[in-house]
């Protein structure tokens, strides 16, 4: 047989207008939106910078408004040049353009109203606002890394919450709290693999309907046992805030990473510890393998089937621990369907960071961030409609998964039942 | 085959979830036994919006009159069933006529549409509605309330007691029942201002242009939370959540953010587990509005209700809750200021006006 030999001139000839190139051009229209209608829009008034989290006192540094705007455009613009002209750097320009494009309308919208900025609450509201989409993407990627979809986030996360509650309550410890939410998860986690497993039924219909039934089943529960005595079933109390002296102190990004919860503590360590565990360890490699060519796996003696149970169970733990958030963080009670859907953005959150436990966290900051801002330009009164600031979020959460992203590939037999052949 | 038996625990769960949702529904809460459909014979049935029976706020006070009504005339019976989505309106109303109910309860403005529609296709039931007018129909009863007018005296009190000369505000949703609040609040701060010579500033709301911070639900105090956060971050340390259940989110973290709340609707000293954080409450007295309907509708069965109730600082149908934990902190002078303050709204030698104000 002899083989296809292309010669270069019957090759397709290659695009100017690659997928690279037309990013750097929309970049080049923000950079230009920015520059020029930014900094006309803009007064020639202060926007007051404050490293801590009060607006009241501590460091703080002032950008006059037009000058801020032009200059943060004329960077926007450049990296999108530069990626227009080349090509290349694609991840590094994209991520430059859009930060500088962003602080320019920052500067824009903050000057307008002469208000000031607490970097340091911001970055704190960012943190906690990612903490449950970390948990959640944590938990998609490790599941969907052995190649069963978890579309069930949500309903891991509300039972864990419910799990914490409950149980917290009536152990009276917050250990105990964790401990329930992270066995509530699993059990979620523990109908999911049986039945992609055992019973092959497609499992985004599965994870549906796991969602259906944690609403269903807490919201019943919630009804008939917690209202009933509130003080007995739902009064978990909150969980402590811990703050690492010294650290914390760190302008900006100290509040936020190094004072907070349990919960803030323990997703950071998982990006971490998830990341050298699936690129660095023979169990992540035999995951990564499973998710991949769960056959090939097979023929040299990996269990493909013991390993997607074991994999989906513990991100049913993952997802319930951080469950917990919703009724021991930022309550301390728990509520019908408190999850509110985030459960979903968790998922878009890890396809955004494409099936890696980096990006994953990286996508789900960048949500957070998102959600701090809206909150702060309508607090700043800014002239956007509040209804536009609200929809923030999610549009950026839409333009990062549907556009930025590309293409990007989940692992190959991902969603696909393994029936041994 | 394994696939086909698997679909049927599908569905199984599926249903199961749905059903379990559905009874949580419907069940009268456990706490009112004896609410037997046999004990009374003039059936009284609220429907609560999307916030639920226990938001700790008009739902909750609402069902509160309910019971106090059939408290006090044993021929009524009460019951209700829960709303989880805007859509669930319209069944649960037009539910509640195939049920038999002689009085419907709807709570909240966000009903109105629905209510105008089962109520205009049944003109002999008496419909009633918490927080919207009589939506132009004879068998809808109003009942209203110029909540302006007490949070008026909650934002004289913000100001005065504020320390970082900042207080702060955030809403559930941009409506009438919402921003009446946030109205009367700020030209509380105003007014604060102008008889004292100072700048305390409101964070979360302009009266004028009427904008201001939202969470867009009722429900999930994470992203009431976030709000109170913002507000305290930009100095605030009196904070007025008119956000339902989302504004527990801020009082659960109030102690250790070292702000104070001044709860809405219900008394957030008693209705609330966070009672140290508690500097008062804008309190509309739907539970005063809602027993007085339903005596009224029992006690002239087959009658139509005429009028309306209309909740004033006059009758009590909004007021200031008391200090509670707070009374040793707030000055005196304040205090008798606010108290003359009130007087001179009842007297109408003050106007407060908003402009979602009952018409």
């Amino acid at each position: 047989m002899t083989s296809a030999v292309i010669t270069p001139e019957l090759a397709l000839p290659a695009s100017f207008w690659t997928r690279e190139r037309k990013t750097g051009a929309v970049l080049v229209a923000l950079g230009l939106v920015a520059s020029v209608w930014f900094t006309l829009a803009s007064p020639s008034s202060p926007a007051t910078f404050y490293l801590g989290t009060s607006t009241q006192s501590g460091a703080n540094f002032e950008i006059d408004g037009k000058i801020g705007c032009l200059v943060f455009g004329l960077i926007a613009l450049a990296a999108g040049a530069i990626l227009l002209a080349t090509g290349k750097h694609y991840g590094l320009l994209v991520s430059i353009s859009l930060a500088a494009f962003v602080l320019s309308a920052l500067i824009w919208q903050v000057s307008t109203v002469h208000g000031s900025v607490p970097l340091g609450s911001l970055s704190t509201i960012t943190m906690e606002a990612s903490l449950p989409l970390i948990f959640g993407a944590l938990a998609g990627v490790m599941c969907e890394r052995s190649g069963v979809v978890n579309v069930a986030i949500e309903g891991q996360l509300l039972t864990g919450a419910f799990f914490a509650a409950l149980f917290g309550t009536i152990a009276g410890s917050y250990w105990a709290a964790l401990g329930a939410a992270a066995i509530g998860g699993a059990l979620i986690s523990l109908i999911l693999a049986w039945l992609a497993i055992r019973f092959l039924v497609d499992q985004v219909v599965i994870g549906i309907v796991l969602n259906t039934f944690a609403l269903g089943l807490t919201g019943f529960f919630y009804e008939q046992v917690m209202r009933t005595d509130t003080e007995a079933y739902n009064n978990p109390g909150g969980l402590p805030h811990w703050t690492i002296p010294g650290l914390s102190k760190i302008p900006i990004v100290g509040p936020a990473i190094f004072s907070g919860t349990l919960l803030t503590y323990v997703a950071l360590a998982l990006v971490v510890v998830l990341t050298i565990a699936l690129f660095r360890t023979r169990w992540g490699l035999r995951t990564r393998a499973v998710g991949e060519h769960p056959a090939a796996a097979d023929t040299v003696g990996i269990k493909v089937l013991g390993l997607r149970y074991v994999n989906v169970l513990v991100a049913g733990l993952i997802a319930g621990f951080g469950g917990a958030y919703f009724s021991m963080v930022t309550a301390t009670s728990f509520t019908k369907n408190i999850t509110g859907g985030l459960g979903f953005i968790a998922l878009a959150a890890m396809i955004f960071g494409r099936w890696n436990p980096v990006g994953a966290f990286l996508a789900a900051v960048f949500f957070g961030f998102a959600k701090a801002l809206s909150s702060l330009l309508q607090a700043l009164q800014s002239p956007i409609p509040s209804e536009f600031l609200a929809m923030l979020p999610y549009i950026a959460t839409i333009f990062a998964v549907a556009g930025l992203v590309g293409r990007v590939r989940a692992p190959a037999a991902d969603g696909k039942p393994y029936v041994k052949g | 085959m394994r696939t086909t038996r698997g679909m049927k625990l599908i569905a199984l769960a599926a249903s199961a979830g749905l059903a379990f949702g559905a009874a949580a529904c419907s069940k009268p809460p456990a706490e009112t036994p004896g609410t037997g459909q046999s004990a009374g014979t003039y059936k009284a049935c609220m429907v609560t919006d999307t916030g639920g029976i226990d938001d700790r706020s008009f739902n909750a006070s609402s069902w509160a009159g309910m019971e106090a009504a059939k408290a006090a005339n044993s021929n009524i019976a009460t019951s209700y069933t829960a709303s989880t989505a805007m859509s669930d309106y319209d069944p649960n109303l037009a539910n509640s006529v195939t049920k038999g109910c002689n009085y419907i309860q709807s709570v909240g403005g966000l009903m109105g549409d629905a209510t105008k529609k089962v109520a205009g296709a049944n003109p002999n039931t008496q419909f009633s509605i918490v927080d919207a007018d009589n939506l132009g129909l004879k068998n809808v009863f109003p009942i209203q309330f110029e909540t302006q007018q007490a949070a008026f005296l909650a934002g004289y009190l913000a100001a005065g007691f504020s320390k970082t000369g900042k207080v702060g505000t955030y809403g559930g949703l941009p409506i009438g029942p919402v921003t009446i609040f946030m109205d009367g609040f700020a030209d509380g701060v105003a007014h604060f201002n102008k008889v004292k010579g100072k700048n305390v500033q409101v964070l979360g709301w302009d009266k004028a242009t009427q904008k201001g911070l939202f969470t867009n639900d009722f429900v999930k105090q994470e992203a009431g939370k976030q709000q109170s956060d913002t507000l305290v971050a930009q100095g605030a340390d009196v904070i007025l959540p008119v956000a339902g259940g989302a504004g527990l989110g801020s009082a659960a973290a109030a102690k250790a953010g070292n702000y104070s709340i001044i709860w809405v609707d219900a008394d957030g000293y008693e209705t609330t587990p966070y009672k140290d954080v508690m500097l008062s409450t804008v309190i509309k007295n739907s539970k005063d509005g809602v027993k007085e309907a339903l005596s009224k509708a029992a006690g002239q069965k087959g009658t139509l209700l005429t009028g309306g109730f209309l909740g004033t600082l006059a009758n009590n149908g909004v007021s200031l809750a008391p200090y509670h934990d707070f009374d040793s902190k707030v000055d005196p002078a304040l205090k008798s200021e606010i108290e003359a303050l009130k007087a001179d709204i009842i007297s109408g030698k003050i106007k407060v006006t908003s402009a979602a104000q009952p018409k």
